[in-house]
């Protein structure tokens, strides 16, 4: 036979079904936020170790001009040097019809190999000469079909048609669909048919830890040995060991993120104490009947936090398969970002251990307090305040001159239980906080944006299979219609030595100065000046790599084999590339070659509609005079990929935004609830002595108000440190420069409306419940 | 005959935002067992106030009550629960049935957190006691369907549940009928005839008449104890 105690626990509950369902919905609300971040996390990070590692990632990678077997079989025999294998990389453009997409082909040693870099195909077969398997993350972007053919240009070839005959998948390039790159694996006789491909030397270190230096010092060995057989290292890259190109910032994100659910949770935490706090209100002269009766604080304090912990249960099995259901597409999303299937991986257990936990803890830590003051409260004084019917005595009560007599009494309401105000402020400030936030994050993302492109002022770029003289380019390209400027850049690859180790490869650009083209933000320093020699402006990114790469810094560069001393002379935002600009003939002379192969150009205001067609005409052009265009880009191509990436994110979190919204009127409801119910017989009274319907509603309504309105400037305040936090963990992981951080005023007056409407909604319940009670009733109460 | 309570110097003082009111000055008063004693007095003249006291609901702010020899203000909110559940059972003037449970639950409840037998035990207690009290066939409904008088029959067969030493009753007849009212008095009268000791506070005639004792109160002193 259940004891009474335990079947009045549960008769409460069902008494007071709309607070019992609003506290599991809250907590349920907030334990799905959190646990579908966690169980993200959890999928993403099985997945990365189980796919990622699994696949035994390279260590790094030297660009060489030449490789025999006896160089290689040296390499291998390193004691260091757990595995070496040979690739030939080219880039190319697949052409479709008018247009074409980067591309970049692989021609690995070996498409099976076991010892590192491993590859697998999700369909089709490995290709033959005159075949190609396209990486799984860019099929779409290539738009080819298994059993088509492509047509591939590289180098100064022609386009050769190239059968699709599988579907690749590497989990260590990031996916072609977010870089914009078809990736495709093809023999190495297919491209020499191309005539094209750089040699490669991948190697894995036999460390099953590594540090980033201790790769680099095994690169440096294998650049000697690769020397000593009279060949030269055009570049060496040395990615962090065992991480994916895209780990950093998926874990940043998923943290920043986690963040703000937590947030969300606390809110939610804060409206279940607030719950539980009008539950105990209501039950306080039964906690002092039944102390009355024998029971001790343990036992009542039992009956209540078994109450909470079973509210706890229940938002737990609300939450735990919602937070799955939606951390599952969540981290699908997450592992095409990082290119690998997170499909068929189990959410661990202790995931759902975890939330369950969480979810039971929670509103026993949240009511704990409450529960334990109440149950040592004096039963004298609990029954006390049961009989006056849980009015408390107003001993002060605040005076506005000006303001009426009714809103007067609003305020006065409002800020009587001071306590549990407190708690519905900053339930709905919390709310408000992520809420605006979120707002003023997207506009940071799109100003920063802004602010990344407002130097580049072209519209297009060209890379040339061959470098030509600068003045021709110049002359064909301007001449082409539409064009409003054209500028040919050079361009180098170097690296900045240390100590006679080789630093990692890095672009140099060679701009005419002054560049009509190129003059973003500067950072610090100064931009490149007419008479500058060997003068350098580094991106923050190459800067974040090298801090020697500071204005007013020596820096040694080794440039087609040749080393030489340059001045940084300023530093620049950038596009999160590592990069520096030179002035063009400087660079020249440094390669020993003072050709260009990029063209830059702006459309004239007049044509900007038609960029595609103008970049079209200007290869048309330049193919007429023998000079064959290589790849293509237009810029704002560029800019609406990086922005669909970063207002994903962004979405997240306003949608985060809204749930908090959703927490928070709930919050200011279960307040106006208790207030009505508390103030019964104070409305009883009112109506007695004449109130009409509509003055008593009013009086809520402010009361829901000027509540509201505290929790909307509280929010806008506290929005500021959030924004704050959340731009700068957004910028270190997500932009390559600094956020700047823009407040959104619409975000702000959404949340006002917002705001006001749920005080509005939120009081209608309350209003009419009290307006139903008889007044005999309510003065009886 | 024995004495069962014994107050000493008991002074219960409240503050107020008109500065600090005293309910009780002074009280000294032994109560032997078996009796009925009717506190009366004016409404505010502290006779609940003292009752509270005596029960253990309220500690004074100073003086001593002692119940056989037990320092009852003394005792830490756990053990003064469990002394209460074992010694003391309450008749309020409101009932104060707990709205959830029903009329047999009710008077389990005081059982079940004394942990006095099974769950079957307490239940076959519980309706003997209603049974006792006429009211049997109410057992398995909920309060707010009974009346006046069956609601307050109930609170008195919860007061008894755990064969408590004193029964207090605070204006147990101030809520219910003429006729109700005289049959709690008489229910009374029986509780005292089985041993036990009961006080009630009142301002009902025949609870007065069925008092083998009196103290009358005045701005919380006793102005006279006759009997």
């Amino acid at each position: 036979m259940a004891s009474p105690r335990w079947l009045k626990v549960a008769r409460d509950a069902s008494r007071h079904k709309g607070r019992t369902l609003l506290a599991v919905l809250a907590l349920a609300t907030g334990l799905t936020g959190t646990g579908a971040l966690l169980d993200t996390w959890s999928l993403v990070r099985r997945a990365t170790a189980e796919t990622y590692l699994a696949s035994l990632p390279v260590s790094a990678t030297l660009r060489v001009d030449r490789l025999d077997d006896a160089t290689l079989a040296e390499i291998r025999a390193s004691p260091r040097v757990a595995a070496a294998h040979v690739r030939r990389v080219a880039s190319a453009s697949l052409v479709a019809g008018t247009g074409e997409t980067p591309a970049l082909l692989f021609a690995p040693e070996t498409f099976d190999a076991d010892d590192m870099a491993r590859l697998s195909l999700a369909s089709g077969r490995w290709p033959r000469d005159g075949e190609v398997a396209i990486e799984g993350s860019s099929l779409e972007l290539s738009r080819a079909a298994m059993g088509e053919r492509i047509r591939v240009r590289a180098g100064m070839g022609e386009a050769a048609p190239l059968e699709v005959v599988g579907v690749a998948h590497d989990v260590s390039v990031a996916p072609g669909w977010m870089d914009h790159v078809v990736y495709g694996f093809v023999t190495a006789g297919t491209l020499q048919r191309l005539g094209t491909g750089a040699q490669e030397i991948q190697f894995r270190v036999r460390d099953a830890a590594p540090t980033r230096d201790g790769v680099r010092a095994v690169a440096d060995d294998v650049r000697g040995i690769v020397e000593r057989h009279g060949a030269r290292v055009l570049a060496v890259n040395v990615p962090v060991p065992n991480q994916h190109v895209h780990a950093a910032q998926m874990d940043s994100l998923l943290f920043t993120q986690g963040g703000f659910a937590v947030l969300a949770l606390v809110a939610c935490a804060l409206l279940v104490v607030n719950l539980m706090a009008a539950l105990l209100a209501g039950q306080s002269r039964e906690i002092a009947v039944m102390k009355s009766l024998g029971a001790s604080p343990r036992q009542l304090l039992g009956m209540y936090l078994a109450f909470a912990a079973a509210l706890g249960l229940a938002a737990s099995a609300i939450a735990l398969p919602l937070a799955a259901a939606i951390a599952r597409p969540y981290a699908t999303l997450k592992g095409q970002m990082l290119n690998f299937p997170v499909d068929g991986f189990a959410i661990p257990a202790w995931a759902f251990a975890l939330q369950a936990i969480a979810g039971i803890l929670l509103p026993i830590a949240a009511t704990a307090f409450t529960v334990r003051r109440a149950c040592r409260a004096s039963v004298a004084q609990s029954l006390r305040d049961g009989a006056a019917g849980g009015d408390r005595l107003v001993t002060s009560r605040l005076a506005i001159p000006g303001v009426g007599r009714p809103l007067m009494l609003s305020l006065n309401n409002a800020f009587r239980r001071r306590g549990r105000l407190a708690l519905t402020l900053a339930t709905l400030a919390a709310g408000g906080a992520v809420f605006v936030a979120a707002h003023n994050l997207r506009a940071s993302v799109v100003e920063s944006v802004d602010a990344m492109f407002s130097g580049f002022r072209q519209d297009f770029l060209l890379r040339l299979a061959q470098p030509r003289p600068a003045a021709q380019l110049e002359a064909i390209v301007r001449a082409t219609g539409g064009i409003a400027l054209a500028e040919a850049w050079t361009a180098a690859s170097a690296n900045a030595p240390r100590g006679g180790v080789p630093g990692d490869n890095f672009t140099v650009l060679g701009l005419p100065v002054p560049s009509g083209l190129m003059s973003p933000r500067l950072a610090a320093g100064r931009r490149l000046a007419p008479g500058d020699e060997r003068a350098l402006v580094a991106t923050r990114a190459l800067a974040a790599n090298d801090a020697r790469f500071e204005p007013g810094a020596e820096v040694t560069l080794e440039i087609n084999g040749a080393e030489a001393g340059w001045k940084v002379v300023g530093l620049i935002e950038g596009l999160g590339q590592p990069i520096a600009y030179a002035p063009r003939e400087a660079l020249g002379r440094a390669r020993g070659d003072p050709g260009a192969a990029l063209v830059v150009a702006a459309v004239s205001p007049a044509d900007r509609g038609n960029a595609l067609g103008i970049v079209l005409r200007t290869r048309e052009a330049l193919e007429a005079e023998g000079l064959r265009v290589a790849t293509s880009a237009l810029a704002a191509e560029v800019r609406r990929a990086l922005e669909d990436h970063l207002l994903l994110v962004v979405q997240f979190l306003g949608a985060l935004g809204w749930v908090m919204l959703a927490v928070g009127g709930m919050g200011l409801a279960s307040t106006l609830g208790l207030a009505v119910l508390e103030r019964t017989r104070e409305i009883g009274v009112m109506r007695a002595i004449g109130a009409p319907h509509r003055s008593i509603v009013g009086m809520l309504q402010a009361e829901s108000l000027v509540i509201g309105l505290i929790a909307w400037a509280i929010a806008l305040a506290a929005s500021i440190p959030a924004s704050l936090a959340l731009g700068e963990a957004f910028g270190a992981v997500m932009f390559p420069i600094p956020m700047h951080l823009a407040p959104d005023l619409a975000g702000s007056l959404q949340w006002l409306a917002a705001v006001v409407g749920i005080s509005v909604a939120a009081c209608a319940g309350p209003s009419l419940r009290a307006l139903r009670i008889p007044a005999a009733r309510a003065l009886a109460a | 005959m024995q004495t069962l309570i014994a107050l000493r110097g008991i002074r219960k003082e409240y503050p107020t935002p008109a500065g600090r009111f005293m309910a009780l000055d002074g009280i000294d008063l032994d109560i032997p067992a078996g009796e009925l004693v009717a506190l009366v007095g004016r409404s505010g003249s502290g006779k609940s106030t003292l009752l509270n006291v005596l029960g253990g609901i309220d500690r004074p702010s100073g003086g001593e009550v002692l119940v056989r020899g037990e320092a009852i203000h003394s005792l830490s909110e756990s053990r003064l629960s469990r002394w209460r559940g074992r010694t003391v059972g309450i008749v309020f003037q409101f009932f104060q049935l707990l709205p959830s449970l029903t009329a047999a639950e009710n008077v389990m409840l005081p059982m079940d957190f004394a942990g006095r037998g099974s769950g079957g035990e307490r239940r076959a207690r519980a309706l003997a006691l209603l049974a006792e009290l006429g009211i049997a066939d109410q057992a398995d409904k909920l309060p707010a369907t009974l009346s006046g008088g069956q609601q307050q029959r109930v609170a008195v067969a919860r007061a008894l549940a755990n064969d408590p030493a004193i029964v207090l009753a605070d204006e147990p007849t101030g809520n219910l009928d003429s006729r109700s009212a005289r049959d709690l008095i008489a229910l009374l009268g029986d509780v005292v005839r089985d041993g036990r000791t009961v006080i009630v506070a009142t301002h009902d005639r025949a609870a007065l008449a069925h008092a083998s004792r009196t103290v009358s109160l005045i701005d919380g002193r006793i102005e006279t104890a006759n009997g």
